[in-house]
């Protein structure tokens, strides 16, 4: 059970002048339950990507195997591919659309062709999975705040009960709270229910807490594909990608260079914290 | 590929007919326009086709961008051409079975089919050369005496400026909703005609309120630096006719006055 | 007196039904007291709903208060007479990118409030290009807007705003849809201006790290202003700011950590350099023992 991405490579304007890789070769395995973390710049192809993962987009050459089977096969059922490959998209403005915030999460498992009953036990779940209670049910998802839009957006992707939920930069634009509520609850999704998480966003702060994985995109091509701490390592070769490693790691890279016994893959606040105590004892 | 709906279809080379000012141009249109029914004979198109032709090597955009515009009018050309081809009276050319072909109908329908072809190509020489947005000051300021009539002309050029700036940003943003839906499983293509007008529902909704949202944000940000409507504004670009501008007024009257002439000879 | 200045600014938001009768009413600013110096670089922060954004929009007369009053350089906002004056003097920078960009073309757009203003033509070309040359985008003038990055639309904005030739801008949360490329873009270009021109900024936003450099920050919390005071003295209370869902840049938050913990470090530790500077000799000097 997994998502096998093979020789993917996808281009603009094929055999014109304009011809560019958006993708380019890209190959990687994510197994069941693991909480990827997928970074790169602006326009290095990291959107592309996960659009190919539920079929949003068909690749130019390569084959994308979820749980083993090659979703570009004729006759291939596309539209089951997406709900158990869950999107959820950057603005939850794109997709909310109903006249209450119940209906609206009510939309995805109804395009399953379930029955009544099934669909409304999905939606209450749903909804209570990012912790909308019941009061929420009835107001109207346009005059809800930022962070309760996302949540209600991740929720109708969550009531097709996906086994993938891949998220698209969820915490743009949140104040500290509103972030800090939703990746909580993302991570919750993933410990509780063992489910498999891909999340794309630019604060490698983020990334050093709550990935166990990170892929790392530049020029449509996969630059690096490691644990945080290792792919930090290399925060050199990020910020030439403009790309940047946590303030953390700075901060333990300067210990080590003067001299400091530190070890060189601490990332958040509580590891260097712990790091640099435990040196200043050793002393 | 609604990112390759493009509007205006400018083509950006340097020209004498690019470098006119845009009410040159506008007037140049109209004039060619009115010349093609002025024109009664075959003395009045030939004229025509050699200003039209002469007006395209000018501007230095390659005919095959021209004759693109044709392929959208083809339909209209087609049935307009049979029309006149098939039901019209006089000397019988041809007969077969309901279907007569008269010698009138054959010259007006050749007529009508030159003229259709002329008048499109007279028009994207016009939209070819001209940007956007002197398009919309041309008209501005040429329609400007609409002003008298309580016509609010520089509130509609605004809005069609406005328009021209937002309509690839919406595009793009169609593209995006259109994703989110599908990724909920929304589908847009199969069902009847009843099931597919439903299925625009999750698409035109927040499609709607994000423009609105927009219009509302932009309203803000246009009073913010100091937009209070036309009066009292002035122009970064204010349009000044040139010396090729008096020479191109000038061929376009001689032109006119020809066309009418021509319309009296044979 | 400053150049901004409020005083006992009171504002409700009123929501009313059909048949105009008041339903709800939202108090989004209450008896707030600000007075901000000529060539300041002012960061307000707080969370979404704190009030920050509709302080913002009082500044530009773009909202006019419930009750209590904001001058800016002397005029008060309410007076209809000097509406025009005060959005010469405060220009605005707003939060979507896309959404305040009137013209196709950069150098249209950046015209386009010296053409509302009535400024004669030869003198918009020199306030366009002086305005494209302050925010580095000079090279894009004859540009699209669609075709620019968002860090790049913004600072159009901006250059939009300088053509204005204003003496403060205001800047609602001009970064909070950006990439932190484009985020680190602006906010240069910001700081640039209020250095080299001596432009005064309101800078309103939550990412901390963009205020670390202000002369001055404001913390906002339920309408009210709750802390005011210099980066480092608000950044050393990280548990206040924390109470106000707040966050501290990280160099800060591990400086207070290990400080907790009993390291012998100043208060307010800013950046990595001063983190470096103190705690490096600490190391050295047990070495030495």
């Amino acid at each position: 059970m997994s998502i096998k991405v093979e020789h993917l490579n996808h281009i603009y304007g094929e055999g014109t002048a304009f011809e560019q890789y958006a993708l380019k070769d890209v190959n990687f395995t994510i197994e069941d339950g693991e909480f990827v973390g997928l970074i790169g710049h602006t326009g290095s192809g990291k959107s592309t990507l996960i659009q190919h993962l539920n079929g949003l987009l068909r690749a130019s050459s390569g084959a994308i195997y979820y749980n083993g089977e090659n979703i570009y096969t004729e006759g291939y059922d596309m539209k089951k591919l997406r709900s158990k490959v869950g999107l959820v998209f950057q603005y939850p403005e794109h997709q909310l659309f109903e006249i209450d915030v119940f209906t609206d999460v009510c939309f995805g498992p109804k395009n399953l062709g379930l029955p009544k009953t099934e669909i409304e036990a999905r939606a209450r779940e749903a909804l209570s999975q990012v912790g909308l209670d019941e009061s929420f049910y009835t107001q109207s998802p346009f005059e809800l705040s930022g962070g309760q839009k996302r949540r209600v957006a991740i929720a109708g992707v969550l009531a097709m009960e996906p086994e993938v939920l891949i998220l698209d930069e969820p915490t743009a634009g949140l104040d500290p709270r509103g972030r800090d509520e939703i990746l909580d609850k993302i991570s919750e999704l993933h410990r509780e229910r063992n489910m498999t998480i891909i999340l794309v966003s630019h604060s490698m702060e983020d990334m050093a807490r709550y990935a166990d994985r990170l892929l790392v995109m530049n020029h449509g091509e996969k630059a690096f594909d490691g644990a945080p701490k290792e792919v930090f390592k290399h925060y050199k070769e990020l910020e030439k990608m403009g790309l940047a490693a946590p303030q953390i790691t700075y901060v333990v890279h300067e210990l080590r260079e003067h001299g400091v016994d530190i070890a060189d893959d601490l990332t958040t606040v509580e590891e260097a914290r712990d790091g640099i105590l435990k040196a200043l004892k050793e002393l | 590929m609604l990112r390759e709906i493009t509007l205006g279809q400018y083509y950006p080379v340097d020209s004498p007919v690019h470098r006119l000012d845009p009410r040159t141009k506008l007037f140049g249109t109209l004039v060619f326009l009115i010349s093609l029914f002025l024109s009664k004979n075959i003395w009045g198109y030939l004229l025509a086709t050699v200003v039209l032709a002469a007006v395209i090597r000018l501007t230095r955009v390659p005919f095959r961008f021209m004759v693109r515009g044709l392929k959208a009018i083809l339909f209209l050309l087609l049935i307009s051409v049979s029309f006149n081809l098939f039901l019209t009276d006089g000397e019988v050319l041809f007969q077969f079975w309901i279907f007569k072909i008269t010698r009138e109908g054959l010259e007006t329908a050749g007529f009508m089919a030159v003229r259709l072809i002329y008048l499109v190509l007279g028009s994207t020489i016009m939209t070819l050369t001209t940007t956007p947005n002197e398009l919309t000051d041309g008209l501005e300021k040429s329609l400007g005496v609409l002003n008298k009539i309580g016509v609010p002309v520089h509130e509609i050029s605004m809005m069609m400026s406005i328009a021209l700036r937002f309509i690839p940003i919406l595009v793009e943003e169609t593209d995006k909703i259109m994703k989110a839906q599908m990724a909920r499983g929304a589908d847009f293509e199969s069902g009847n005609l009843i099931q597919k007008a439903k299925s625009m529902v999750p698409l035109l909704v927040p499609l709607f309120i994000s423009a609105f949202r927009r219009a509302t944000d932009l309203a803000m940000a246009m009073e913010a630096r100091c937009y209070r409507g036309g009066s009292g504004r002035t122009k970064m670009k204010p349009l000044r006719y040139k010396s090729g501008d008096r020479v191109a007024y000038a061929l376009e009257f001689v032109y006119l006055a020809g066309m009418a002439g021509l319309r009296y000879l044979g | 007196m400053g150049i901004i200045k409020a005083s006992k600014l009171i504002f409700d938001y009123v929501r009313r039904d059909e048949e105009d009768k008041v339903e709800e009413v939202n108090r989004a600013i209450d008896t707030m007291d600000v007075d901000i110096k000529k060539g300041d670089f002012v960061a307000v922060l707080g969370h979404n709903g704190s009030g920050k954004s509709t302080f913002a929009k009082h500044v530009n007369g773009i909202l006019l208060p419930t009750d209590g009053t904001v001058w800016i350089s002397d005029m008060d906002t309410q007076d209809p007479d000097h509406i025009w004056d005060i959005r010469k003097t405060a220009g605005m920078v707003f939060q979507n990118p896309d959404n305040q960009i009137i013209g196709n073309v950069v150098e249209e757009d950046v015209g386009f409030g010296p053409e509302n203003m009535g400024v004669p033509t030869d003198e918009i070309w020199k306030r366009v290009d002086d305005s494209l040359e302050a925010v580095g985008m000079t090279a894009y003038r004859m540009k699209s807007p669609n075709k620019l990055s968002g860090g790049q639309k913004q600072r159009v904005a901006i250059a939009g705003v300088m053509a204005m030739k204003p003496q403060c801008i205001i800047l609602d949360e001009p970064t909070a849809m950006l990439d932190p490329n484009g985020r680190k873009e602006v906010i240069r270009t910001v700081r640039e201006l209020n250095r080299r021109e001596g432009i005064t900024v309101l800078l309103i936003t939550h990412y901390m790290e963009e205020v670390v450099n202000a002369d001055r920050v404001i913390v906002m919390d339920d309408g009210k202003i709750v802390m005011d005071g210099t980066p480092r003295e608000i950044f050393s209370q990280v548990d206040k700011l924390k109470s106000y869902r707040l966050d501290v840049p990280q160099v800060t938050e591990l400086a207070y950590e290990l400080k907790k913990a009993g390291v012998n470090l100043p208060d307010g530790i800013l950046t990595r350099k001063e983190l470096m500077e103190n705690l490096l000799p600490l190391f050295e000097h047990r070495k030495e023992n």
